[in-house]
């Protein structure tokens, strides 16, 4: 953040900014012990004197930091190694400071809408907004620290397993605590202190240090990050309300993923993804024991699972085969003509316009739950003296689905195959010159996204119960669309985080449920303007978003040099 | 079984009609741009409301004279309906499309999914209200369909012609898009601005060159195509008798497909594209036989033409072979 005060002023202003902007900070320590609030109706209860709510200790990380971030400079940098010369102290202060403010003006917010106006907010929560300020304006006044080149700190391996096992822990708890807040007030103000954490430690950074000790540990992130994911329903307390919006985040999560290698992967853009999913669906919930199946044959889960992958895929032939052939955007539209055409055949396969096969639009109800070699999804099960209830069982199966999918995705991303997507993607002439089959590998990418998507859908119609065609409209492939181009195309990480985000905030946020769609389209928009390679950027597609950004060049050239060694990103494979 | 083959002639050809007005903006914009305006469904929709608007804001006349609504109330509706259009065309081109022109092409695209998803919630959200005041009395909500206003000598009017029933909704539609074809014609052959866009859909490099301001340009594609839409509006009102926040999604993507139907960039395709996939979707219900052939089906026939077209005459029916320019 670059500001337009003077540069000469700056330095003349260091040691008062820094005073101020400790004052401030203290203050909002010291605010989280007074009450925020007259009444205790607010955030979850913030009107105690003394003994804060666990939202407002969570709040007290941005403040402590800022004390931290201002005071260690003023001690001395030198007595904590080489590192500290390498991280951006002021900016990052200035940047907690802002974050902060933030965090409180939606925090006061909340309080005067909750409560009705802001005659509301007690001393405390003054005192915070008065801190939040003179931080943030003293801090503006400190000089812009250089970039940060933490990321080229060496360090020694088990440090860097350690803070990546303390990240996800962290992750972890913050993602159950999140989930336990009934209070959407509190939930917008833990947002907003998240992410002025993820803000800060970024400026700081730590993120760029993380990213190397997670390219190097690669093994180690993931089988932790699964352990973290495995983990979770233990945090629950056989608590049933949250499993249920974890299960929905990792159906919605690994059909997002199926689309990424669509469009991520190979930049074929498929508007009628849902239609997979649907397909999927439809064809488990056929061939499942409902007493509204419409078939005679009832194969175990297994099979059914085969099947319903092996339906999805041969319609996606069906689509693509004609389709792949013509120019890109040509696809884009047929995808969306082929979902309403599978939408309206649904509905109409209702024995009156069409034979029986889905009892039009009444869908299939009352697929029963699954159960693998005896082992019943419905039942709860007692594990370590916590409840495991049905969405825990659902939650661990994605859990599965999605590892698979995962490795199905990096061990292609590496492949020859992934290569020739890539290449189609970026310039499909070029590749073609090149030798690559484009055709061929088109149509394998969107076969197979198909399949993923149907393997998600038979699941996904155990889970739901009962399968309709009206869940299956153009909206839904529109939001996986979002989580894949919201998270960043083209990574696992990045469509993780997307699906989580546009999954929880509706769920967390429901009064404000009616506007959801319209800020959901805002933000389509917003990204494609200002961040179109998404949260988590594919370094190879950052460079195509900005291809004439040439600072942003050198910064990314730089960084593969520092951990790779070599410009190619792509370790596994041989080069030509 | 001629006089019903008559009949489904001139249904066909009236919901063609509307297809075509709609299909020209995509074709224009695709022609220049190289952009699906997956908002163009929605500017219809606006077009429509926008008529509706000032009908609310003429008095809401019911009682006009046949003559009077024909010459001063119709035309009137259509003007606003353009205007609201042509305005909501302009600005998503402006503030969505115009900073991504050199930008992959995937990212336009999404924007206008963005844009399409936008304006629809926000007409459904904010239709007859003062946003951050309340509500405007006496408006109606557009949550749901709002009747649109039946203007003497159309609504509801019918003519015998034989043993065939045509509806005056219908020869406003025909009518409309006669006007209109004659109308483009002349501003795309005759007009300085036609010619400049011509020259740049053919070569946006050198008739930049050539002194032609290919921003202005492309502002000018984006309004005639919402004026044309905003017709279709006004036309889709009278026929169906209302409006809804949704109606431009399925008529948008109908109209894509008669564009693609008639050859891409192509305007005259765009018509003939609009009038084959009416009539196809008229004649489908009524010479398919069995259960196929019902109503229910009609969407889908439309699209299975679609991806025919794709697959044997990719280039349409009018189009010149396509060249990829990626």
């Amino acid at each position: 953040m670059r500001t337009v005060i003077p540069d000469e002023l700056k330095i003349q202003l260091r040691y008062p900014a820094r005073a101020v902007g400790l004052v401030g900070a203290v203050a909002m320590i010291i605010s989280v012990f007074l009450p925020w609030s007259y009444g205790h109706g607010a955030l979850d209860d913030v009107g105690f004197s003394g003994s804060p709510s666990p939202l407002q200790l969570v709040f007290l990380t941005l403040p402590v930091l800022v004390v931290v971030l201002l005071g260690v400079p003023l001690v001395g940098k030198a007595k904590l190694g080489r590192w500290a010369k390498t991280v951006a102290w002021n900016t990052t202060a200035k940047t907690t400071a802002i974050a902060s403010l933030g965090a409180v003006v939606v925090a006061m917010a909340a309080i005067a809408i909750e409560l009705g106006g802001l005659v509301n907010i007690e001393v405390g929560g003054w005192v915070a907004v008065a801190g939040a300020v003179l931080s943030a304006v003293a801090t503006i006044f400190l000089p812009d620290s250089p970039e940060p080149t933490l990321s080229r700190v060496k360090t020694a391996r088990w440090v860097q397993i350690l803070a990546i096992v303390l990240v996800l822990a962290v992750v972890l708890f913050s993602a159950a605590y999140a989930l336990g807040m009934s209070d959407a007030g509190a939930f917008l103000v833990f947002a907003a202190i998240l992410t002025g954490l993820v803000l800060a430690l970024r400026q700081f950074g730590v993120f760029g240090w993380l990213g190397n000790a997670s390219a190097n540990n690669n093994r180690v992130l993931v089988v932790s990050a699964f352990a973290v994911a495995f983990a979770f329903p233990f945090t629950q307390n056989g608590s049933n309300a949250n499993m249920s919006i974890a299960s929905q985040v990792l159906i919605f999560a690994a059909t997002a993923l199926g689309l990424n290698i669509v469009v991520g992967l190979v930049g074929l853009l498929d508007l009628g993804y849902i239609a997979f999913l649907g397909a999927g669906a439809f064809t488990a919930a056929i061939l499942s024991e409902s007493a509204f199946s419409t078939v005679n044959f009832h194969p175990p889960f297994i099979v059914t699972v085969l099947i319903s992958g092996t339906v999805a895929s041969i319609l996606g032939l069906i689509i693509g085969a004609p389709t792949l052939r013509v120019s890109g955007d040509y696809l884009a539209i047929v995808t969306l003509a082929f979902g309403e055409i599978f939408r309206i055949t649904m509905n109409n396969l209702d024995g009156t316009d069409g034979p029986n096969v889905t009892n039009g639009s009444d869908g299939i109800p009352g697929i029963p739950d699954l159960n693998f070699f005896g082992f019943d999804f419905a039942q709860p099960h007692v594990i370590a003296g916590i409840e495991i209830g049905r969405f825990a069982n659902y939650y661990w199966l994605m859990l599965v689905v999605i590892a698979l999918i995962i490795v199905v995705f990096t061990n292609m991303n590496h492949s020859r195959i992934g290569r020739g997507w890539v290449a189609i993607r970026e310039d499909e002439l070029a590749a073609e010159a090149m030798g690559v089959n484009t055709f061929t590998l088109k149509l394998l990418a969107f076969a197979g996204g198909a399949f993923l998507a149907g393997v998600a859908g038979s699941v996904k119609a155990h889970y739901d119960v009962s399968v309709t065609p009206d869940q299956y409209v153009f909206l839904e492939s529109a939001f996986l669309l979002a989580a894949v181009v919201l998270g960043g195309m083209g990574t696992v990480g990045g469509v993780l985080i997307g699906a989580t985000i546009l999954k929880l905030l509706p769920e967390k946020l429901r009064f404000f449920s009616d506007y959801r769609l319209l800020l959901f389209g805002l933000l389509m928009i917003l990204m494609m303007r200002f961040r179109p390679e998404g949260i988590v950027a594919d370094e190879r597609r950052q460079l195509e978003f900005h291809d004439e950004d040439e600072e942003l060049a050198d910064e990314i050239e730089e960084e593969l040099i520092a951990h790779h060694g070599h410009l190619n990103p792509e370790r596994k494979g041989f080069e030509l | 079984m001629v006089e019903l083959f008559f009949q489904q002639l001139i249904n066909g050809l009236s919901l063609g009609a509307l297809y075509a007005l709609i299909a020209v903006g995509y074709t224009v914009v695709y022609g220049i741009v190289q952009l699906i305006n997956f908002a163009h469904g929605e500017i219809f929709m606006i077009g429509a409301f926008g008529a509706f608007v000032t009908w609310m804001l003429l008095g809401r006349p019911t009682d006009w004279s046949v003559a009077t609504s024909l010459l001063v109330l119709l035309p009137l509706m259509i003007i606003g309906g353009m205007v609201a259009s042509v305005a909501t065309a302009v600005a998503t081109e402006r503030f969505a499309y115009r900073p991504l022109r050199n930008a992959p092409r995937l990212a336009p695209l999404i924007s206008a999914i963005g844009v399409s998803v936008f304006l629809q919630e926000f007409v459904r959200l904010f239709f007859g209200t003062i946003p951050f005041v309340g509500r405007i009395p006496g408006w109606p909500d557009a949550k749901s369909a709002v009747p649109f206003p039946s203007i003497p000598g159309i609504s509801g009017q019918t003519i015998q012609l034989g043993g065939v029933l045509i509806q005056m909704p219908a020869i406003f539609t025909l009518g409309a898009l006669a006007v209109s074809t004659v109308f483009l014609w002349y501003f795309v052959n005759r007009t300085k601005t036609g010619r400049a866009m011509v020259a740049t859909s053919q070569d946006p490099d050198t008739a930049r060159l050539m002194g032609i301001n290919v921003d202005r340009v492309i502002v000018a594609a984006f309004a005639v195509g919402a004026a044309l839409a905003a017709v279709a509006g006004v036309a889709h009102g009278l026929r169906y008798g209302n409006i809804d926040f949704r109606m431009g999604f399925l008529a948008g993507l109908k109209a894509f497909t008669a564009a693609v139907l008639g050859g891409i960039g192509n305007i005259n395709g765009a018509v003939v594209g609009g009038l084959v996939l009416g009539l196809a979707e008229a004649m489908a219900t009524t010479f398919i036989p069995g259960q196929f052939g019902s109503s229910a089906w009609k969407d889908v026939w439309a699209f299975v033409l679609l991806i025919l077209v794709l697959v044997f005459r990719p280039q349409g029916l009018l189009g010149a072979k396509v060249v990829d320019r990626a």
